[in-house]
C-alpha cells in the first residue's frame, strides 16, 4: 500500500530542492507562491491543452480551482504539500524555466519527470485535481457553463448542489 | 431516565427506535454525524464521493489495519492509507447511501455448519435461530422500509408469505432485454432484484425519479429506504424519540449488578460530555465500532471488555468474499436494442442471478456459493474519466486523453458485476483495541486484522468465470474481473456472535448480551456467518425482530 507518507518520504530521498526544505513550516502553508502557481498551471495547460476534444484547462480555469479545492479544509493536508513541492521539484529539475519550455521541452520535460516515481505520483494527482474541476458541479468554479459535462453528453444528477462542500 | 438508549441511527438502530417509540416507549438515540435531510442532499460528485465530508476526517478518528508483512502482522493507521472504514457519519448512516439491492438470505444460510460441514481454518456455526424466525421480520421490511421487485420461484429463492411485493419492481433499462435473452442462452435464470427503492408513493415518501446517481448519494424523494425517511421520521413523529445529533459514545458504564446504568456521550462540536441513563441499552454502531464501544467499556466488573466473558468478542468479523467484474458494451458492436435505448441515463438493471448459490459439480464437488447482481458501471463522472489517464503503465494526456474520454462516455456503456459469497469467519479476522493509538477523544481505536480464507476466493473466481461468459454473450468487449480477499469495508457484519452457549457466544439468540442483561446489540454485529448476499435486508429484519423482544421484555416491566 502506498501511504501518503511514503510519497512525502520518496520527496525527501530525492533531495527536494534545499531551499524548500530550508523554509519554515509556515511559509509552506496558506499562501501559495506566484512561481508554484504558474508552474502548476502550465502543467495543467499541458495536459489539458486547447485542441482537445474536452474544454482546455486553461478556458475550464482549472488553476483556480486546484489552488482553492487543496486549500479548503476537506482537502487533505499532506497531499496539498506535495502538490506544491511537486511543482517546485519540477522547477528544479528544469532550473526554473518550465513555464517558459516549447511543447515539446515541456513534454520531454514531463516524460521524464514521469519516470521517477514521485513524479508520476505528482503528475497523476495534477491531473486527477484537474479532471475534478472540468466535471465536477460548476458550482466549484470550474467546468464553465457545463462545457464539461456536454462534451462527454453526460450530466450530473438533479439535484444539483446549491453550495460547495455541503456548506461545512 | 429513558426507557431505551440506542447507540447508533443507522438501518439498525432504526428498526429498534421505531419499534419502540411506537409501542409508546421513551427511546434516545444517538448518531455522531449531523442530520441531513431530504433536501439537502444534492449529487455533488466532489463533496459526497470524493471528500470524506459525511464521515469523519481521519486524521481524528481512524482504524489500525493488520496486514501480514514477511510473515508478521503490522498495523497501518487509516490516515495514512486513505482507507476509510467510515460508512456514513449522518442520522440513518449509511443506509442512506446504500444502492439498495438486496435479498434474503437462504434457509441453508442458518445452518451452513449442517449443511456443509467444517471447513478447515474456518469457524463455521449453526445460527440459534432459523429462517422460519426471520421470514414475518424480512415481510415487515418489505413493507415498511419499502422494497420493489418482482419475485419469481426459484430454487436457491427462499420462501416467503407474501406472494409478490407489494411495490413493482423498479424501471429498467433496455439493455435487460440483451441480459434475458443472453441468460437464457446459457441456461442461466436471470431474476429482478429486489430494491430498497420504492417505485409507488408511499406517504410522503416520493417513488424513485430516476436520478442516475444512486449509490453513494442521499435520495432526494425520500424513495430510498434509509433508515432515516422509512423508520427515523416515522419515530420522531410518535413524539418518543430523542435525537441527538453531533453525539458520539465513549463509553457504557456498568455496575456489579451487571447492568449498563449509563452511556458517557461527548458532543462532537463543544467536546462537552455528559452522562445518559435509560432502563436498555441497544449498541447499533456498525459490527466494527459497536466491538470497539464494549471492548472499550471494559471496568473492574468486566475488565476484558462489556459482554466479553466468552473472550469472543471483536473475533469473526465478516465482510463480504467475491468481487466484481465488467465488461463494455460498444455502439459498433450491440446486439438486441439500440444504442440511445442503452444510453437512456438512471433506469435500473435490475438484474441478479442466484443460479450459483449453492454448486453441486461433477468436478468441483458440493460447495456453498454466492448471489451476483448486475448494474452498469457507477455513473460518477469524475471517477469514469480519471479511469482513461493511463495506457501500458504510462499516463496519457493532451489530445489522446481527450479523444480517450470522449469515446467512453459516448461510444459504450460498461456493465458490471458484483459477487457475494460468504467470508468464512476466521481466527485472523477480527477486531481489537489498539494499543498506542487513540482517536480524538481520546478513546482507543479499533485495530482490523482482516485476513480472508482462501475458500472465499476460490468461489468468487468460480462464478466470476460465469459472470465473464455471460458478459460475452451478450457482445461486451474488454471484459475482466477482480476476485480478491481484500475487505469491502461497507459490507461489515460479526463481532459479537449470537448462540446457545455463553462460553462460546456474546449475545443470545435475541441479540442480548449473555453477561448484561439490559444490554443489546442489534446491528449486523450478531451473525456467526454472513450467507452470500449484502447483509442490510437481514439487518433490517433482525432488528425488529430484536425490537419485538425488547418490547416483550418492557411490557413485563
Amino acid at each position: 500500500m502506498l501511504t501518503r507518507r511514503k510519497i512525502l518520504v520518496f520527496g525527501s530521498l530525492m533531495g527536494l530542492s534545499s531551499w524548500l526544505q530550508a523554509k519554515s513550516r509556515a511559509s509552506i502553508d496558506r499562501k501559495v507562491n506566484t512561481k508554484v502557481k504558474r508552474t502548476i498551471a502550465a502543467v495543467q495547460e499541458h495536459l489539458f491543452p486547447s485542441n482537445s476534444k474536452i474544454p482546455s484547462a486553461k478556458m475550464m480555469h482549472a488553476n483556480t480551482f486546484l489552488l482553492e479545492t487543496i486549500s479548503h479544509k476537506s482537502y487533505d493536508k499532506d497531499i496539498r504539500r506535495f502538490v506544491l513541492e511537486g511543482a517546485k521539484e519540477l522547477e528544479v529539475r528544469e532550473k526554473g524555466l518550465f513555464t517558459t519550455l516549447s511543447k515539446e521541452d515541456k513534454e520531454r520535460a514531463l516524460r521524464e519527470y514521469e519516470e521517477t516515481n514521485y513524479g508520476s505520483s505528482w503528475l497523476s494527482r495534477i491531473m486527477t485535481l484537474t479532471m475534478e474541476g472540468i466535471f465536477s458541479d460548476p458550482i466549484y468554479g470550474s467546468n464553465k457553463n457545463e462545457k464539461g459535462w456536454q462534451a462527454i453528453k453526460s450530466f450530473g444528477g438533479q439535484p444539483r448542489p446549491n453550495t460547495r462542500y455541503l456548506d461545512v | 431516565m429513558y426507557d431505551v438508549a440506542v447507540i447508533g441511527s443507522g438501518a439498525s438502530g432504526g428498526a429498534v427506535a421505531y419499534t419502540l417509540c411506537k409501542a409508546g416507549y421513551n427511546v434516545v438515540m444517538f448518531e455522531k454525524g449531523r442530520l441531513i435531510g431530504r433536501d439537502e442532499f444534492s449529487k455533488d460528485e466532489l463533496a459526497y464521493s470524493r471528500r470524506d465530508l459525511i464521515t469523519p476526517n481521519l486524521f481524528d478518528e481512524y482504524h489500525t489495519i493488520e496486514e501480514k508483512i514477511d510473515g508478521e502482522w503490522k498495523a497501518t493507521p487509516t490516515y495514512e492509507s486513505g482507507w476509510s472504514f467510515w460508512n456514513g457519519s449522518i442520522v440513518g448512516g449509511s443506509s442512506n447511501l446504500m444502492s439498495g439491492m438486496v435479498h434474503r438470505l437462504h434457509p441453508d444460510d442458518f445452518r451452513l455448519k449442517s449443511k456443509y460441514g467444517d471447513i478447515e481454518g474456518s469457524n463455521i456455526v449453526d445460527w440459534p435461530i432459523g429462517y422460519e424466525d426471520l421470514e414475518p421480520y424480512y415481510d415487515r421490511v418489505e413493507e415498511l422500509v419499502g422494497i420493489s421487485g418482482d419475485h419469481k420461484d426459484h430454487p436457491y429463492e427462499p420462501w416467503r408469505s407474501r406472494v409478490n411485493f407489494t411495490q413493482p419492481a423498479t424501471q429498467e433499462n433496455a439493455v435487460v432485454k440483451l441480459f434475458d435473452k443472453s441468460c437464457h442462452a446459457l441456461n442461466i435464470v436471470p431474476l429482478v432484484t429486489p430494491r430498497a427503492v420504492l417505485s409507488k408513493d408511499k406517504e410522503d415518501r416520493k417513488a424513485c425519479y430516476y436520478s442516475n446517481f444512486c449509490g453513494s448519494y442521499g435520495c432526494s424523494s425520500g424513495a430510498k429506504g434509509s433508515s432515516r425517511e422509512a423508520l427515523i421520521k416515522p419515530a420522531l413523529a410518535t413524539g418518543k424519540l430523542k435525537l441527538m445529533t453531533n453525539t458520539h459514545v465513549k463509553s457504557l458504564k456498568s455496575n456489579k449488578e451487571g447492568k449498563v446504568t449509563f452511556a458517557r456521550v461527548v458532543n462532537t462540536i463543544t467536546g462537552k460530555e455528559k452522562e445518559i441513563s435509560a432502563t436498555i441499552f441497544v449498541v447499533a454502531a456498525q459490527a466494527h465500532e459497536s466491538a470497539r464501544l464494549l471492548l472499550n467499556s471494559a471496568n473492574k466488573y468486566y475488565p476484558n471488555g462489556l459482554a466479553n466473558s466468552s473472550g469472543e468478542l471483536g473475533k469473526n468479523l465478516l465482510f463480504s468474499g467475491g468481487g466484481s467484474g465488467q465488461g463494455e458494451l460498444h455502439k459498433d458492436s450491440l446486439k438486441e436494442i439500440k444504442f440511445n435505448e442503452l444510453m437512456t441515463t438512471g433506469l435500473f438493471v435490475n438484474r441478479s442471478i442466484l443460479d450459483w448459490y449453492f454448486i453441486d459439480h461433477w468436478w468441483y464437488g458440493k460447495f456453498k456459493g454466492g448471489s451476483v447482481e448486475f448494474m452498469f458501471e457507477h455513473q460518477n463522472i469524475i471517477s469514469r474519466a480519471r479511469k482513461n489517464g493511463y495506457s501500458e503503465g504510462k499516463l496519457v494526456w493532451g489530445e489522446a486523453l481527450g479523444e480517450r474520454i470522449v469515446k467512453r462516455f459516448t461510444e459504450q456503456k460498461s456493465i458490471r458485476f458484483e459477487i457475494f459469497n460468504d467470508w468464512l469467519p476466521n481466527d485472523n479476522c477480527f477486531v481489537a483495541l489498539d494499543e498506542t493509538h487513540k482517536d480524538k477523544y481520546g478513546m482507543p481505536v479499533g485495530k482490523l486484522r482482516l485476513e480472508g480464507h482462501p475458500q472465499d476466493v476460490k468461489v468468487g473466481k468460480y462464478i466470476a468465470k460465469k459472470c465473464e461468459k455471460l458478459l460475452e454473450e451478450m457482445g461486451a468487449k474488454n471484459i475482466y474481473s477482480s476476485i480478491s480477499s481484500s475487505a469491502a469495508q461497507n459490507l461489515v457484519a460479526g463481532g459479537c456472535r449470537f448462540g446457545n452457549d455463553p462460553k462460546t457466544s456474546v449475545l443470545n439468540k435475541y441479540c442480548q448480551a449473555h453477561d448484561v442483561e439490559n444490554l443489546y446489540v442489534a446491528d449486523a454485529s450478531f451473525m456467526p456467518t454472513g450467507g452470500s448476499v449484502a447483509y442490510t435486508w437481514t439487518i433490517y429484519a433482525n432488528a425488529f425482530r430484536v425490537a419485538d423482544h425488547i418490547v416483550k421484555v418492557l411490557d413485563k416491566g
